[in-house]
């Protein structure tokens, strides 16, 4: 099939210079963080910033080794893969039942679940830092991994919702006239095909997971500090160790970036969710 | 299977997502309003009491809140079109035959920046935009031009904010609409090239429709995420200088976790709330009324 | 030589207690066994990333070795510290040990957060008999510890504002000491050390505590202003406290551009590179801008006390205490008063200096040496003879006024605002704040 070449007209050369300005515009600031944290300190406050310079690791093995920035990339880890697996296991079946059943209340049950997605931390960071109070569940994981439900559940079945619906809905009608239950229909006919949509929901909901901040802050104090409240941490103003915040900003970033990187086919893909229905 | 399923399914499958969100999100939600009409604060929890609409009246009556507001509004109105029009264009470009690896590379590269933790990013703008260790300030220098002082000027904080929310963004947009792209069958696409040779037209009349539904979530996302946007502002000026930065999430959490008031804080929260959700419903209903 | 003193009082009053057949309780008190009881308790506390917390943070293995107490620190920065503390406490969380900025007391004290020292010194089992209040700096104690009369928490993290100086620059300059007076150093040092891209002063206004205690405090009190008159009305209309923010307007010419953006960590790098000439901060940055290593002018650092203004000198004011918390169970509380006896008190205070504390004990600034050694030393103490404990009113609405400052105090630096609009602006939202928390109807008393 012929390549489409509908777009600004312009040359070849043109293109090429604007599609590198764009690499570079993506990638400059990461060039930069990494390099900053191989600086001492004393490197980086040099004005003008210099561009070469004796690379160290100093500031990875302080972080790692003194400051223990490691044991909260478990916890970040272990928070975003937990919530994640569960955000699928509630959200899967909530969004089949959302594109395939019939009931009153459909579209108010739909937009509630999105308006979840809306709501902004900062309203509910206080009760629930006196919830999990009661409960005996601060500074631990497990409350971390349900509440960040609050913004995962809502992207889980916002696209499942899209991605059930875009499956042809013979294939169910057929399995139901031979009398297959709906609970068969979703396992065995209708989650398989929509993979893809819950591959991109599972990388939406580990990434927002990863990079969250505020209720990390509020909730946590040491045994299940997650990686972000960890680079904030650095920042007293009584010192500014550029190298040391850089250098754990690199330690955070790095995972999710190699993750996305490898999803990245799948999260493109799963971007259309909205579109092809 | 246009017929009612019965409700006994419907629940074995809804059941545990709607229980899960109801005890997570509705119960603090409701502590949030129970808190906004008290006198809520934390270092005075001695003298809680009922205070009906007060703080309310108090929040509608603050210039803090309205500045705050309409800075974060001010803010959804310029990176908004910004990361619209520079995600077409790249969405466009990338969607060109033609060296292929490069494109690939470079859709590859705007994973980047949407996965940076939001944090990250404002530490890494004051790295960068420093008066005199930044190197954006040293690029400058190179036109000969005087170092500009990004974070310490209120307009220059703001446009530091604008340029990192719309480094962080553009990719993610440029993303969905080049997934639009894609799924514009090639034969329309074709056909239509045989009868204008005006990318505009057929962007317009071809494409366009293909794009709407991503432009609409793109559109939903952005705003309640420029509302709720405060993780890389905290990090970056701290809603400064002065309150040149001082975005409605800033000001509720300045006012719930600073100042301790949390009974004002959550009247601020739950009118941020009640915005974002009319906001959606706009966008929703105007653009997305096929969404069932 | 004041601790042998102790001892032979304490001998004494053993031998008068035998005499009178009084169980000999304080003959022996040693830490070990005081501790016995509490062995394997675990203490919580929250900490900074400065310089104190680290020296504390290399002795505490001793501690914990000879007592079997284990301290758990949570380090957290400062602007997050407050935030920390009162949601643990309104939680009923587990700290037991409490950390207090000296505008924090107020606060604490009347939530009933934290515990009087009275409860364990009085107690002959936990009171080591050589800690005694009278061994600190006396403004220290009223100041960082105590409200209304009570005292709660030891001063632990102390700090004082002083002028830190280029002798170096200001020689060349012409100039052959620092100056006496604000008025001096903005007519007659700061056209002189001014230009070719160096500065003469640097003021940390950054947007946070920095604004509304390093900047806006340190300006009104020199010039006769302050927050508050005796009826708790806004006092920043007055000519003294307008006097004082003008003052700082007319400074910011010889000051670095985007002052306003400068935190401590910015300030005291600009000294070290020598891009600025002086510099009025906390005695605790004494060591990093005396270490070769982090400073360029380390050869070229001199200290005096902060300058004096037409109402005398007013050096502002900081510092952290301990306190015992009412959360903490009996036996966390006994072992946290232990800990908070020994990291403060005498027999461990040179060590705690050497380390890169700031000890509150005013013995151990006698020692020979130490003023030769340590050259913040001599304009430390004089700044600690008087000063002002209400330099930042200390009560309980403290937080919620500071973030008033932060935002029309900055706001008056940018020129937003002119210097009396902005202080009636403060004075505004101040006044409200206090309304609310009952001060003018009798309710609260006028406690600062």
């Amino acid at each position: 099939m012929a390549r489409r070449t509908v777009g600004p007209k312009r040359s070849l050369g043109g293109q090429i210079l604007l599609l590198l300005a764009i690499l570079l515009f993506c990638v400059f600031p990461f060039y930069w963080m990494v390099t900053t944290s191989l600086k001492t300190q004393v490197v980086a406050l040099e004005s003008p910033p210099v561009w070469i310079f004796q690379p160290t690791l100093e500031n990875y093995r302080e972080v790692l080794f003194e400051d223990g920035v490691g044991f909260t990339m478990i916890n970040s880890l272990i928070v975003a893969v937990g919530t994640t697996i569960l955000a699928l296991g509630l959200g899967t079946p909530a969004a089949f039942a959302l594109a395939r059943f019939e009931f009153r209340g459909k579209k108010h049950l739909w937009f509630w679940f999105i308006t979840n997605r809306m709501v902004s931390p900062i309203v509910l960071a206080l009760p629930l830092f006196l919830i999990a109070r009661s409960l005996g569940l601060l500074d631990t994981r497990i409350s971390l991994i349900l509440i960040y439900l609050t913004f995962n559940l809502p992207i889980v079945i916002w696209i499942c919702t899209d991605q059930f619906r875009s499956i042809p809905r013979e294939l169910d009608e057929a399995a139901v006239l031979e009398g297959a239950s709906p609970f068969r229909i979703f396992r065995s006919i209708c989650l398989p095909l929509a993979m893809p949509g819950v591959a991109v929901s599972a990388i939406f909901s580990f990434i927002f997971s990863w990079n969250e901040l505020l209720y990390a802050i509020v909730l946590t104090r040491n045994d299940a500090k997650t990686a972000p409240a960890m680079a904030v941490s650095f920042m007293e103003g009584y010192n500014l160790p550029y190298g040391k915040i850089m250098a754990t900003s690199t330690l955070i970033v790095i995972p999710v970036i190699i993750f996305a990187l490898i999803a990245s086919k799948q999260l493109v893909r799963g971007l259309t969710m909205g579109a092809v229905k | 299977m246009n017929r009612r399923t019965s409700p006994r399914i419907v629940w074995a499958f809804l059941g545990p997502a709607v229980l899960a969100l109801a005890v997570i999100g509705i119960a603090p939600l409701v502590y949030a309003v129970w808190t906004s009409l008290h006198y809520f604060n934390l270092i005075d929890l001695k003298d809680v009491e009922f205070i009906g609409l007060a703080n309310y009246a108090s929040v509608l009556t603050s210039d803090a809140f309205w500045d705050a507001l309409g800075r974060t509004l001010l803010l959804l109105g310029i990176v908004l079109p910004l990361q619209i029009g520079f995600g077409l264009v790249i969405a466009l470009l990338l969607h060109q035959p033609g060296v292929g690896f490069l494109r690939t590379l470079t859709r590859l590269s705007l994973v980047l920046p949407m996965a940076t933790t939001y944090a990250v990013v404002g530490l890494l703008g004051q790295v960068m935009f420093n008066i005199k260790y930044g190197v954006v300030n040293q690029f400058f220098g190179f036109f000969g031009a005087e170092p500009v002082n990004w974070i310490g000027d209120p307009t220059n904080a703001f446009l530091t904010v604008i340029f990192w929310d719309v480094w962080q963004w553009t990719p993610f947009v440029a993303l969905v609409l080049l997934a639009g792209l894609t799924t514009v069958p090639g034969e329309i696409e074709e056909a239509a090239r045989l009868e204008t040779r005006k990318w505009w037209r057929i962007l317009r009349h071809v494409q366009l429709p293909f794009l709407v539904p991503g432009l609409v979530a793109v559109l939903i996302l952005r705003t309640a995420d420029t509302l709720k946007l405060f993780d890389m502002v905290f990090t970056l000026t701290r809603g400064g200088p002065g309150a040149a930065t001082e975005f409605i999430s800033l000001l509720i959490e300045r006012t719930g976790f600073r100042a301790f008031d949390q009974g004002l804080a959550s009247a601020q929260a739950i009118l941020l709330l009640i915005l974002t959700i009319v906001l959606s419903q706009l966008y929703i209903r105007f653009f997305y009324r096929e969404v069932q | 030589m004041r601790k042998r003193t102790y001892r032979s009082v304490a001998a004494a009053v053993l031998a008068g207690a035998l005499t009178l057949g009084l169980a000999p309780r304080a003959e022996a008190w040693s830490l070990e066994e005081a501790a016995q009881p509490y062995s394997g308790t675990t203490v919580d506390v929250i900490f900074l990333l400065r310089p104190g917390y680290e020296a504390a943070k290399q002795m505490i293995p001793e501690f914990e070795e000879k007592t079997g107490i284990n301290i758990n620190i949570t380090e957290v920065p400062y602007e997050n510290a407050l935030g920390q503390q009162v949601r643990d406490f309104v939680a009923g969380g587990d700290l037991d040990i409490a950390l207090i900025d000296l505008v924090w007391i107020g606060n604490y004290a009347e939530n009933g957060w934290i515990e009087p020292v009275s409860k364990f010194m009085d107690d002959p089992a936990l009171h080591n008999p050589n800690f005694q209040l009278d061994d600190f700096f006396p403004l220290l104690v009223d100041a960082f510890g105590s409200w209304n009369g009570v005292t709660y928490g030891i001063p632990f993290d102390n700090y004082s504002g002083l002028l830190f100086y280029n002798e170096c620059m200001l020689e060349e300059a012409g100039f052959d000491g620092p100056p006496e007076t604000w008025t001096e150093l903005l007519e007659v040092y700061a056209p002189a050390l001014t230009g070719d891209g160096q500065h003469a002063f640097a003021l940390q206004s950054k947007r946070n505590e920095t604004q509304s205690a390093d900047s806006f405090a340190r300006m009104i009190w020199p010039f006769g202003g302050s927050f508050l008159d005796e009826n708790f009305r806004s006092n920043l209309d007055s000519e003294g406290s307008l006097r004082g923010l003008e003052f700082r307007q007319d400074l910011m010419e010889y000051m670095p551009d985007g002052i306003v953006s400068y935190d401590h960590a910015e300030t005291v790098n600009g000294l070290a590179q020598g891009d600025v000439a002086m510099i009025t901060e906390w005695s605790a940055f004494y060591s990093s801008l005396a270490n070769p290593e982090t400073s360029k002018i380390a050869d070229c650092l001199a200290v005096a006390p902060e300058p004096a203004g037409p109402a005398g000198r007013k050096p502002a004011l900081g510092g952290f205490s301990l306190a015992v918390t009412s959360q903490a169970s009996e036996k966390e509380q006994a072992a946290a008063w232990l800990f908070i006896q020994w990291i403060t008190g005498e027999e461990n205070a040179r060590e705690y200096l050497d380390r890169g504390g700031v000890p509150a004990i005013e013995a151990v600034y006698e020692e020979p040496g130490v003023a030769e050694e340590y050259t913040f030393v001599p304009a430390l103490v004089e700044s600690w003879q008087e000063g002002v404990p209400e330099f930042r009113p200390r009560f309980a609405e403290w937080p919620e006024i500071s973030e008033i400052v932060q935002v029309h105090g900055t706001r008056i630096m940018l020129g937003e605002l002119t210097v009396e609009e902005g202080a009636n602006r403060i004075g505004e939202e101040m006044e409200a704040v206090l309304e609310k928390a009952g001060y003018y109807d009798g309710e609260k008393p006028l406690a600062q």
